[in-house]
């Protein structure tokens, strides 16, 4: 076994750090009350390279490897990037993005990644549904064939960048008897007749990422918007998985970074009974805590990166596994860091109260924690 | 980064399930309730065959910390099959070997080297007292040059091994400084008390130790030394083997429970098909992965000397310990009434559980340390 970073790893992680602090951080708060998703810094991220990060040069990527993409995730949370713009920046350049690159044929793959790497248009992902979330062979909205277009019907909810997206990977049902063999991928533009956003959601949290409600009522696209082939809807959106895991966990580890930081600062400002309140053990072990659940996650979340980065299937036990201890153990030690920060931690004044909300997606987003303890149990 | 055991690894992991086969492995976990004869020869015999693999001789001293993570996932195996065997191996090898060959003088023990690279030795390390001093090295246990010999006198409360050791190292306080001085138990001044009856870890024998001034020749001892570095290689190596001994029984208590979630029935099924039980389990597994991996970087950290490795050992410690307790007591709730009789393997962890909290360095000292050092880098 080996932990060890590339020094390249860790310069450009290094960077990452320094660019949001310099350019993304101080509108994040603001964007973060208002609810609103920040275009600015969004421009950023794709200008400094981190929206196709892992792409290939020649679609105006990276050429980045998984750790690094992780190391670089994981650096905008430690700056103290909100979580709305990392979970848009996921659902942009994972679940949507990488889905095209994976599966699409050259001429999608040219018309599309670019523009998404680059941040010009924004992507986003629709499989969950009003009444299919987890239980994906229950979807109901419908791709039907009728000459050369696709006809689709049917509304997808809770979807991350909904609102502001210009292209969708849509998922749907292409034969309904077929359970999971019968979902299909299809990429509908915005403006395409019959799409449309119904309503935006408020959220606790990561509020500056638009979630909403998506639309489709016979909608038609052309056949050349499928996306790869009929049937293998199922086997991509699990692909996305490995990214759920790892790349969009990786904000979360930055953030436990993040508030260590704001902890220490404040444990040593603030005074109390005549000293600050770092000397008290109770203080201390507040601390403590974050430290040991941030090192107790990143090996798990690096070595789903790591997996992939090998060319290895992935490994749905650990990929729960990383899942579940990020989502359920991360409660405590932010809610402590809360508490740390006393009356000024309730207020949105203090980064650490926005943090705490953001954090509270970790156990619901991209499957629950209940669901993964199904998915251990049933790979026992 | 490689996730990944390494050939020579995989080697020493597979040489160690070769010394525990079949009615190896019953006789390892029949130490539970052996008397002190039973246990110093099934100990030797343990030893011996352990130093035919070559496992005794690794990763002795500070200069061989290169070889923890060598070492580890064998040790764990070690752990997985008897706690109280793998701490007596362990204060035998790691501890005491550790001390002779890493500080003792080129050549100074070498015979005793080659016995214990064999397994023909058992040893015990008397290092905590009661109450530490304020000043010098923190031993009440004092020792006195006179002529070509040192006097050494103290008590010494817990003594790992020391009714069934053939060599103690025993600390004191020399001129103000630590320096560590072998005795042998057959001395009529060096005072093993009775064995102590203790809440787990039953398979070891745990006395006190009174040194009514023991006469020691020059080549016997070590030191003195410089205080920090001793006491942080004692330290260090402790908590790393607590680490490795609380995987090794969550691993135990994991494949135990599971079995009998498989084979007990409730309602015509087994209970496994039941969620409470189901998700329980998932949890255990998800701790025991995560404790497995951090004690893997931490024991990495330190083969590298990256200037963390102090605060990530802490954590694993600290993890490792509590996740040990919980897997333990999830268990004892899984398996019922079978959990709480006696001689049960996971009641046996259950009871076993607790001590990695408190030995070496105990939850609350490593939380502190952690959030020292934070505080230290983070300084406003």
């Amino acid at each position: 076994m080996d932990f060890a970073l590339t020094e390249e790893q860790l310069m450009f992680k290094e960077q990452v750090l320094k660019f949001a602090r310099r350019e993304i951080v101080g509108r994040v708060q603001d964007h973060d009350l208002r609810g609103q998703f920040d275009f600015q810094s969004w421009k950023k991220l794709g200008e400094f390279g981190i929206l196709g990060l892992h792409f290939p040069e020649e679609l105006g990527g990276g050429g980045a490897d998984v750790i690094t993409s992780v190391l670089a995730a994981e650096a905008l949370g430690e700056a103290g990037v909100d979580g709305g713009l990392t979970l848009s920046y996921g659902a942009h350049t994972y679940l949507c993005a990488d889905t095209i690159f994976r599966h699409g044929t050259d001429v999608q793959r040219h018309k599309y990644i670019p523009k998404l790497a680059s941040g010009d248009w924004i992507g986003c992902m629709g499989l969950t549904e009003p009444g299919a979330g987890s239980d994906v062979a229950s979807l109901r909205t419908r791709a039907e064939r009728k000459g050369d277009s696709w006809v689709l019907n049917g509304t997808k909810m809770f979807i991350t960048n909904g609102a502001i997206a210009d292209v969708a990977v849509i998922y749907a049902k292409t034969d309904p008897s077929a359970g999971h063999a019968g979902i299909s991928a299809f990429i509908v533009e915005k403006g395409t007749p019959g799409f449309s956003v119904s309503r935006s959601l408020h959220k606790m949290g990561v509020r500056t990422s638009p979630t909403s409600e998506l639309v489709f009522q016979d909608c038609v696209i052309p056949v050349e918007n499928m996306l790869g082939y009929e049937g293998n809807g199922f086997i991509m959106a699990m692909q996305t998985v490995e990214w759920d895991r790892s790349t969009l966990l990786a904000p979360f580890l930055g953030s436990i970074s993040f508030l260590i930081q704001r902890c220490c600062r404040y444990a040593q400002e603030r005074q109390q009974f005549g000293r600050p309140i770092a000397y008290f053990q109770a203080v201390k072990h507040k601390i403590a805590d974050l430290k040991i659940f941030l090192e107790a996650a990143r090996s798990l979340v690096y070595r789903i990166a790591w997996c992939k980065d090998q060319g290895r299937p992935l490994n749905h036990l650990e990929a729960a596994i990383a899942k579940l201890f990020v989502g359920d153990w991360s409660l405590d030690p932010i809610n402590d860091a809360m508490l740390l920060h006393g009356g000024y931690g309730y207020c949105h004044e203090y980064d650490v109260e926005r943090v705490f909300r953001d954090s509270r997606l970790a156990p619901i987003g991209g499957g629950t924690s209940d669901i993964q303890k199904v998915i251990i149990s049933r790979l026992m | 980064m490689n996730f990944d055991f390494t050939a020579e690894e995989n080697e020493l992991k597979r040489r160690v399930a070769g010394v525990f086969t079949g009615e190896a492995v019953s006789e390892a976990q029949l130490m539970e309730r052996a008397s002190l004869e039973e246990l110093k020869r099934t100990t030797g015999d343990f030893l011996r065959k352990l130093g035919e693999i070559g496992y005794l001789s690794l990763c002795l001293g500070p200069a061989q910390a290169s070889e923890s993570l060598k070492l580890l996932a064998a040790q764990e195996d070690v752990a997985r099959i008897s706690g109280s065997l793998f701490l007596s191996v362990e204060t035998t090898a790691r501890l005491f070997g550790g001390l002779v060959a890493g500080f003792g003088a080129h050549d100074q023990f070498s015979d005793l080297l080659a016995l214990l690279a064999g397994g023909r030795i058992i040893a015990a390390v008397a290092v905590s007292e009661d109450e530490r001093p304020d000043s010098g090295p923190g031993f009440s246990t004092v020792a006195w040059e006179d002529g070509e010999s040192f006097i050494v006198s103290g008590t010494k409360p817990f003594v790992t091994n020391a009714p069934i050791a053939d060599y103690i190292a025993v600390a004191a306080s020399l001129d103000g400084k630590p320096a560590i001085f072998i005795v042998k138990p057959g001395d009529h001044a060096v005072v093993v008390g009775p064995r102590l009856e203790t809440l787990g870890y039953n398979g070891l024998a745990v006395a006190s130790l009174e040194l009514r001034e023991v006469r020691v020749p020059k080549e016997m001892v070590i030191g003195p030394l410089q205080n920090p570095t001793l006491i942080e290689f004692l330290r260090r190596t402790q908590d790393l083997l607590l680490t490795a001994a609380s995987v090794g029984l969550m691993r135990r208590t994991l494949t135990e429970s599971k079995k009998h979630a498989d084979s007990h029935l409730r309602g015509g099924k087994p209970i496994f098909a039941r969620q409470e039980i189901r998700f329980k389990i998932a949890e255990m597994l998800t701790l025991t992965q995560t404790a497995q991996l951090l004690c893997y970087r931490a024991a990495w950290m330190y083969s590298v000397s990256d200037a963390e490795a102090h605060a990530v050992l802490h954590c694993a410690k600290v993890f490792s310990a509590e996740a040990s307790e919980r897997v333990a007591s999830m268990g004892v709730q899984i398996l019922a009434g079978t959990g709480y009789v006696s001689g049960n393997p996971v009641e046996q962890a259950y009871r076993e559980s607790k001590y990695a909290a408190l030995a070496g360095t105990t939850t609350e000292l490593a939380r502190m340390s952690i959030a020292e050092e934070l505080l230290k880098r983070h300084q406003v």
